[in-house]
């Protein structure tokens, strides 16, 4: 070991309006590691990731951005290390895919830089990475939802984040996507923390899952500690049944009820 | 077919091409009027006879450099705001500044005549107010939504025009007539201190908004999305709102209403010559000043010795503007 964590949580929570949203939360995150949080909805995932990029302070505890405090943070030093891929409602004016990708220069250049050779270099190389190379000219607003939320993972890409948050990165998209976004986010080899819905992505492609009820940890650790059938029934109160996924050595969950038992 | 042959062109050179046309009417502008200048004349091959030279220079110049200012300026502002807001709609005037102007010029008219002289001045500050109204409910709001400050921005004018219209109501016919004529909008007043007025105020306007151009790109999307990148959302927003205020009280106070202009040419802008800050707000600054130069020697011309009001040809062309945009979205 001997690195500094990328994120610490030291005994955080937070308080909305007098509402308990996320209690007592003790975690940290090494360099490189592929996180997924769980959770039925209202257990605090979204929040979390709103803390992380200060959209909420903590109402208790301290959280680390590599070994600082994160209220020490500008708003253009956080986004210089951290970078958030989130869900798109369509933009209403249209812009170019180079024109997206490129704001993730924005915490890097002063207001009178250019854009110089370099840059443009990496913004072939960002869209490359995610599969859309040569398509710089074309328009945002017209591409599917899997492609923009792929310009968008080149655009963090852009920023040379320390750390990607994924917000639900996979609604909206059919499965090949699904999979291909996880994928692509997976080979870029930086620490990412994503909130995801669907167990058996996580379990695919996450080394470590932390699974949220209630505003509190309730499980933290591989898929194979984390997804377990007493856990799983409890939190999301159905039914489950946990074996082994066919196409890899991960664990696979199935839910559902049984009528004609 | 027109698509076509823009697509054709580089943006570079449909900005030259831009500039060209804005050159042709600017001469065509100091050419045209009721004592006709030579195009020989202005180049200075031909000297002008001394009626000729004092129309050219304290009617013609004047006027022209005020027309180019105000188009640009207004076009700035509204592609500005439109970008700021996400909303397609948005314009200076939607923020009340016209009426807040109106009722400035109707007060200096009516009810203080003998300050007449001032009523551009007290239409400055009538625009200003109507913005502080509507910021000072945004600020109530605490900036959650610009749409609020849109819609603070219909009912600060309805508000104002109440008060105008009874004002206008009360006066004599004569006062409302000048006020009236006021309002459609004119650029026949137009002298150097009005270019001095305007033109720092668009110029910092331009140059704060080609700095901030990759800001203003990423407001596009969401503020969530912004606010990742570092972008200060609010504050810039609010600082964009102030500019816009300031250009569009100066331009009123001026020249009185002049409609559709800013919100017209950026979306002519974005069809033409792009849609990232630095083509729109360029784009919309030499096609605000080429069309207002237009429209402007247009209203000179077409009625003979008289003039009609600039802001009745602009809302014309606009009004028609806006049908066939409207007809364009329905087809998809």
């Amino acid at each position: 070991m001997g690195q500094t964590p990328v994120i610490e949580f030291s005994e955080v929570q937070l308080r909305i309006h007098q509402q308990q949203i996320l209690t007592a939360l003790n975690f940290v995150i090494q360099p490189g590691q592929f996180v997924a949080l769980l959770g039925p909805n209202g257990a605090g995932k979204t929040s979390l990731l709103r803390l992380l990029q200060k959209e909420y302070q903590p109402s208790f505890g301290q959280i680390k951005l590599q070994g600082r405090p994160l209220s020490a943070f500008s708003q253009s030093e956080l986004a210089a290390k951290v970078a958030l891929v989130s869900q798109l409602s369509g933009p209403l004016f249209d812009l170019t895919v180079a024109d997206v990708v490129l704001m993730g220069l924005i915490p890097h250049k002063a207001l009178w830089q250019t854009n110089t050779e370099q840059d443009l270099q990496q913004l072939k190389h960002s869209l490359e990475l995610v599969g859309l190379a040569n398509k710089e000219r074309h328009s945002f607003a017209h591409l599917s939802g899997g492609e923009q939320q792929r310009v968008l993972l080149a655009r963090a890409v852009m920023q040379k984040p320390l750390l990607l948050l994924l917000d639900e990165p996979t609604n909206h998209l059919d499965l090949y996507y699904q999979h291909q976004v996880l994928r692509i986010a997976k080979a870029l080899d930086i620490t990412v923390i994503a909130s995801i819905h669907d167990l058996n992505l996580a379990s695919r492609y996450c080394d470590r899952l932390l699974l949220l009820n209630k505003g509190q940890l309730v499980a933290d650790g591989t898929a194979e500690q984390v997804l377990t059938q007493q856990l799983l029934t409890e939190v999301f109160r159905i039914p489950c049944l946990i074996d082994q996924n066919p196409f890899g050595d991960c664990p696979r969950v199935s839910f559902g009820y049984k009528d004609n038992l | 077919m027109s698509k076509v042959l823009v697509a054709a062109l580089p943006v570079p050179l449909r900005f030259l091409l831009a500039t060209a046309l804005l050159l042709l009417v600017c001469m065509l502008a100091l050419n045209t009027g009721s004592v006709s200048i030579p195009f020989t004349g202005l180049f200075g091959f031909a000297a002008l006879d001394e009626m000729q030279s004092t129309v050219l220079w304290q009617l013609r110049f004047p006027r022209l450099l005020l027309a180019l200012l105000a188009g640009s300026g207004l076009a700035l502002c509204g592609a500005l705001l439109q970008n700021a807001s996400r909303n397609p709609l948005a314009d200076p005037y939607l923020f009340g500044i016209v009426s807040g102007a109106a009722l400035g010029a109707t007060i200096a008219t009516i009810v203080l005549p003998e300050w007449q002289l001032l009523t551009p001045l007290f239409a400055f500050f009538g625009a200003l107010l109507a913005v502080f109204l509507v910021l000072l409910i945004g600020a109530r709001s605490r900036w959650q939504r610009l749409e609020t400050l849109l819609l603070c921005g219909v009912a600060v004018s309805f508000m104002l025009s109440a008060i105008t219209t009874t004002l206008l109501y009360l006066s004599e016919p004569f006062a409302a007539n000048r006020v009236m004529f006021w309002l459609m909008g004119s650029l026949s007043q137009a002298s150097l201190t009005h270019v001095a007025l305007i033109s720092p105020l668009v110029f910092i306007t331009l140059l704060l908004g080609l700095l901030y151009r990759r800001q203003l790109d990423a407001l596009v999307l969401t503020d969530e999305s912004a606010r990742s990148l570092g972008v200060k959302v609010q504050p810039l927003r609010l600082i964009i709102l102030l500019l816009c205020a300031a250009v569009s009280a100066a331009i009123v106070a001026c020249c009185g209403g002049i409609a559709f202009v800013g919100l017209m040419i950026p979306h002519l802008v974005r069809s033409l010559f792009g849609l990232s800050s630095v083509a729109l707000l360029l784009g919309s600054v030499w096609l605000g000043a080429l069309f207002l130069v237009a429209v402007d020697t247009l209203s000179r011309s077409l009625l003979p010795d008289q003039e009609l009001p600039i802001g009745v040809v602009t809302s014309a062309i606009g009004s028609l503007f806006f049908l066939s945009m409207l007809f364009k979205y329905r087809r998809g």
